[in-house]
């Protein structure tokens, strides 16, 4: 053993107050990110809670309008986040999960008022433009993207068996064929044992219930007659 | 959607009779379908680069899981080769322990450079974090053995430098791990000191206890910052355990040894066997 602590104890101290210094100064990064993602989640309930009218028969631009405009408050919030994170590079993956989960809502959000605005998908890169990402080293990952959209599909059930109380008979058609269109979509991707995966196991009930609601309108004799995509959407397949 | 439903109300009032009004549907149903199908195929579209997207990320991270894998099996290699240290093989010991490091880092961490790159460091962390951590515990135990000093991670990120193109990113461990690699480490340097104290080598057994609460001392104040310090606080637990069998081993002796020692007389180490309480490892 050579006899060299006498110098070696402060050098391993200075490297630990080094990491000290590196850690603290992460840990109020963090708290700022933390402080826009509150601000990112309190945005997203109140969106969902005006969307929530799309339930008690309300018209859907009059719903849409609260969401639409707090639309534009999430693209600033997210721009906000981006540039802290983007302060220095590469450090996306390391805070990831401080918005992770409120992203996922937002998702979720943004592309069931995409869906009642134009009855279509609300695509990745949509969803970023809408949240002004896509020009952005900030991007909007893609496992994010699909949980979201997963998250979605659980609003369509209760759409469905409201509106068609509301008198909708259509809609169960138009749903049952999206969401058929949608299960497909995610029976391409090759997922691991993840919480995507577990997520989008939980998207057959959607279809189910949404499949149940469509033959009880059907077998009654509520939907419109001769609508071609009727035959083929069918609910046999499951 | 207003004029729907209001189309459908009427529908329901009217409906025995409700065959009217087709032409109106009709057109409505065409303009749909021309839409659906419009979506139907830039869905598809989209999720064939999902797929992509998805492949490509698992594959690459199977890929680091093995390289990681074989990282921890070589890593742990090199730690029971320095654990074969004894009083009169050191040199030798330590040079093999030494080369093999050398091994595991040209062969296996440069697997994990070339996949590494951009924000692959912090999104693949979780599935490489446990091979780098088991490296750094063999590089500090090895150097720690040869030198009595910790090694750094600005030392340890130094020599990863060749391994990478110098036009890529290069590979660097990052504080998180390596100090989750230090909280190892003490449990190793507790079985190395207690078989130091059998063999009789008690300064080399004080260094390491001084060494290893002089870790754990600093550790205590790093860890409430860390980003997941659960892991690490149950570490910290397992660490404090180890610091306080080396000090009961090295109190052990230091209270029986002393009698033992002029009485018997001889440099035979064996003759500590006597003086030392049984040490759970």
């Amino acid at each position: 053993m050579p006899g060299g602590e006498a110098h070696a104890a402060p050098l391993l101290e200075k490297q630990f107050e080094d990491f000290r210094a590196q850690l603290e100064e992460s840990g109020t990064l963090r708290e700022r990110i933390r402080a826009v993602v509150m601000e990112i989640e309190s945005t997203t309930r109140l969106i969902h809670s005006s969307l929530l009218l799309v339930h008690q028969s309300r018209s859907t631009p009059e719903v849409l309008e609260k969401p639409l405009a707090q639309i534009g408050v999430l693209k600033d919030l997210y721009n906000r986040l981006a540039k802290i994170v983007l302060e220095s590079p590469g450090r996306y993956y390391r805070y990831h999960g401080d918005w992770k989960t409120e992203t996922q809502t937002v998702v979720s959000l943004l592309a069931f008022v995409h869906w009642l605005e134009t009855g279509a998908l609300l695509l990745h890169t949509e969803a970023e433009e809408k949240l002004g990402l896509n020009d952005s080293e900030f991007r909007l990952d893609v496992e994010d993207y699909l949980v979201g959209i997963c998250f979605m599909s659980k609003e369509l059930p209760r759409y469905v068996v409201n509106q068609v109380t509301a008198g909708d008979y259509d809609c169960p058609r138009k749903v049952l064929k999206f969401l058929t269109d949608l299960h497909a979509g995610f029976r391409m991707l090759n997922l691991r044992n993840d919480f995507l995966r577990k997520t989008f196991d939980g998207m057959k009930y959607d279809l189910r219930r949404v499949e149940e609601v469509y033959y009880d309108v059907k077998i009654r004799g509520l939907t419109a007659n001769g609508d071609p995509v009727v035959d083929q959407g069918a609910p046999a397949q499951s | 959607m207003l004029k729907l439903q209001r189309l459908s109300l009427r529908m329901m009032a009217l409906k025995p009779q409700r065959l009217h009004n087709i032409a109106e549907t009709t057109s409505q149903s065409v303009a749909k379908r021309v839409r659906t199908m419009t979506t139907e195929s830039s869905m598809k579209d989209a999720f064939a680069k999902y797929t992509d997207y998805l492949n490509h990320l698992n594959e690459k991270r199977e890929r680091v899981v093995k390289a990681s894998r074989d990282i921890t099996i070589n890593s742990k290699k090199v730690i029971f080769q320095v654990h074969r240290i004894s009083k009169h093989n050191k040199e030798e010991v330590l040079q093999k322990a030494e080369k093999d490091l050398a091994d595991v880092t040209d062969r296996y961490i440069s697997r994990l450079v070339k996949e590494l790159q951009g924000t692959d460091f912090w999104k693949l962390r979780r599935a490489y974090s446990p091979g780098v951590q088991e490296y750094v515990e063999a590089a500090t135990f090895c150097k720690f053995c040869r030198t009595g000093t910790l090694l750094n991670l600005d030392e340890m990120n130094a020599t990863l430098l060749p391994l990478s193109d110098p036009s890529l990113e290069p590979l660097q461990i990052n504080v998180l791990d390596y100090l989750l690699g230090l909280a190892d480490l003490t449990g190793e340097l507790m079985r190395l000191a207690i078989g130091r104290i059998s063999d009789g080598e008690l300064d080399f057994a004080k260094k390491i206890c001084e060494f290893v609460r002089e870790i754990y001392r600093e550790l205590t104040l790093v860890v409430p910052f860390m980003d997941d310090s659960h892991d690490m606080k149950t570490k910290m637990d397992t660490m404090l355990q180890s610091v306080m069998k080396i000090e009961n081993a090295c109190f052990g002796v230091h209270v029986r040894g002393s009698e033992y020692m002029p009485l018997l007389g001889s440099d035979d180490p064996t003759s500590f066997l006597s003086g030392v309480p049984d040490v759970e490892i």
